[in-house]
């Protein structure tokens, strides 16, 4: 795409007086900037890497890919969450072939070297030809990622050393999880199964879509053409229409520092968590009125109404989705390349729920979420013909204004659930990484 | 009376012929109001034993989402699927595996191919039936889909039905 390539410096452009906030659309379809923000975002910035739920014994690991790395993601034999590279010490091989599973040591399937569940090498599988002390440095352990820390069960990496602190990066957005990890005092895990898929757009295309406001009625009408349909002649009939009228004065857009985002709406939907709709049916009626009341009793009125009412769709930059909306999902946005993302989303709830509310999260994800459900693939869609129209015109940029110029810092900016504000921050956190001007490291 | 092989293949390729020519209301109208149209994740781990509701599936439709599935892929603004995609459904090593009174167990191998714009993709994998009826009486009362996938890696999304 060398045809449209400039100057990364030049690539968002915001002139606050005149309420303008551009970004060149290089930045989505460009390869070599793309190769830019792998080193810039990709090799600076904290990537979710899993959740501690998603090791509940000792021995358990997955695979995955992260900011372009493959990396082992383990609960030792003492009990502690590792991150290792996937790839043998001695001539490269990937040591790990499976993608989940239980194991007490890693075996690489070329020579045979094993690593213990701490990465520490434990047999070259030969008995001549190395010196005793051939691993005395360690540098034949299976490598260690560079930064691994979690925040409240979200295990994060960063590939620079000299990262600042995970809890530091999050800044506000710690604020978001800890409304959605304070929904219930058991423990909110990862449930079984996942969606893993693939979008021919750039990553930013999908974090951009993942909290947009503004494209609610025209993307998901036929959604919520479904839900009219399924509460006709119910008392909640009225209840869309009306609460979709008041969207865009309830709720909010905010920035949450370091170029994290929350859209705060009103869709309605229901939340197991704790909002009941007659669509739910009666029999959880009691159970969610009642994980109401104790978010109550926990946190007072105001911030147990925020916890429980509000549907929020957080993203934290660069490439994490958390969305709590009529299910809990959590979503990784992987980018191969500049126009292509492997995405993996799964499902939240927390150990206390029913069998039978348990089953309506679930139910509430598909109808929804995913590859298959009512609103992503128009989504998807959306990002695609975003992608393939930004790659194949000339025109130069796309305009992110709706919103802009109120705030001195567009990361710490806020507006209506409808504004652009969270994609100013979002871009602005972008330029400045890309261009040095937040350094993202201690000292 | 459980149906043949014979009878069980002609509901199914009734099915298919029906999808194949978006003729999603009358496909809707082969379930009933107790059906399930369901299609596992393929990263489940046990997909023929798994259960939506402890479980996140693909696709996991009781009858209202059943028809609202037809009824909104029909619409312009199913935008994942406008313009519709040509499909073309395979079905075959159809086998009864049992049933009783006027309900049939049955299995068959399926291969969807999908084009969208200049993109064709394959959903491949077997399907299991519940049967209820024969002959154009036939009622799908469940169908459960597991894919011979380990993502939608190459297939991006399941916006048509299989
Ligand atoms: S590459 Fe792993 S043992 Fe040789
Ligand atoms: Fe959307």
């Amino acid at each position: 795409m060398a045809l449209y390539d400039r100057d990364p410096a030049s690539l968002v452009v915001a002139d606050p007086a005149k309420g303008s906030f551009r970004v060149h659309r290089d930045a989505y379809r460009s390869a070599e900037v793309f190769e830019r923000e792998k080193e810039l975002i990709f090799g600076k910035c904290w990537l979710y890497l899993g959740h501690d739920s998603e090791l509940a014994k000792k021995g358990d690991f997955h695979a995955r890919r992260v900011g372009g790395r493959d990396i082992i993601f383990n609960r030792d034999k003492n009990g502690a969450v590792g991150a290792h590279y996937n790839t043998c010490t001695h001539r490269a091989a990937k040591v790990c072939r499976e993608r989940t599973g239980n194991a007490r040591t890693f075996t690489c399937p070329y020579h045979g070297w094993v690593f213990n569940s701490e990465g520490k090498l434990a047999s070259q599988n030969a008995k001549t030809g190395y010196h005793d002390d051939i691993n005395a440095d360690g540098h034949l352990d299976l490598r260690s990622v560079e930064r691994l820390e979690e925040y409240r069960g979200f295990w994060f990496v960063n590939f620079n050393p000299k990262a600042i602190s995970l809890y530091d990066y999050l800044d506000n957005a710690r604020d978001a999880i800890d409304a959605l990890m304070d929904q219930t005092e058991a423990k909110q895990v990862i449930l079984s199964g996942e969606h893993t898929y693939s979008i021919n757009a750039n990553y930013k295309l999908l974090c951009e879509n993942s909290y947009d406001g503004y494209h609610l009625f025209p993307v998901h009408a036929s959604y919520f053409d479904f839900l009219r349909d399924q509460l006709e002649g119910t008392p909640a009939a009225a209840l869309i229409d009306q609460t979709l009228a008041d969207y865009t004065t309830m709720g909010a857009v905010r920035a949450l520092g370091n170029g994290h985002a929350i859209l705060d709406s009103y869709v309605p939907t229901g939340r197991p968590v704790a909002q009941w709709l007659p669509s739910f049916g009666p029999e959880v009626k009691p159970e969610i009125e009642g994980k109401y009341a104790r978010l109550v009793e926990r946190f007072g009125e105001e911030r147990a109404n925020y916890i429980a009412t509000t549907q929020k769709n957080l993203v934290i930059f660069p490439n994490l989705v958390i969305n709590d909306i009529l299910s809990v999902t959590v979503r990784i946005i992987e980018p191969e390349s500049e126009n292509r993302i492997r995405v993996t989303a799964w499902a939240m709830g927390p150990t206390d729920e029913s069998d039978t509310l348990r089953a309506m999260r679930l139910d509430n994800f598909v109808s929804f979420l995913g590859p298959a459900g009512f609103g992503s693939p128009d989504d998807i869609e959306m990002l695609e013909l975003c992608q393939t129209a930004a790659s194949h015109t000339p025109v130069e940029w796309s305009e992110i204004s709706k919103g802009f110029g109120k705030s001195e810092d567009p990361c710490h900016a806020s507006g209506a659930p409808d504004d652009e504000i969270q994609m100013q921050a979002y871009w602005t956190m972008w330029d400045r990484v890309m261009n040095g001007k937040i350094k993202l490291e201690v000292e | 009376m459980v149906m043949t092989r014979t009878e069980a293949e002609d509901v199914l390729f009734h099915e298919a012929e029906l999808l194949d020519a978006w003729e999603l209301m009358d496909w809707a109208a082969m379930y009933t109001p107790d059906s399930l149209y369901e299609v596992t994740s393929p990263a489940c781990a046990d997909p023929y034993g798994a259960d939506a509701a402890n479980t996140l599936f693909l696709i996991s439709d009781k009858y209202d989402r059943i028809t609202g599935r037809a009824k909104r892929l029909m619409k312009k603004t199913a935008h994942a699927e406008y313009p519709h995609s040509k499909t073309r459904h395979m079905v075959s090593n159809v086998r009864v595996t049992g049933g009783e009174g006027d309900e049939t167990k049955c299995r068959a191998n399926f291969a969807v191919f999908r084009t969208k714009e200049d993109n064709s993709t394959i959903y491949m994998g077997e399907a299991f039936f519940t049967i209820a009826g024969s002959g154009t009486d036939a009622r799908i009362l469940h169908k459960r889909c597991v894919l011979d996938l380990n993502s939608l890696y190459n297939q991006g999304r399941l916006t048509i039905i299989l």
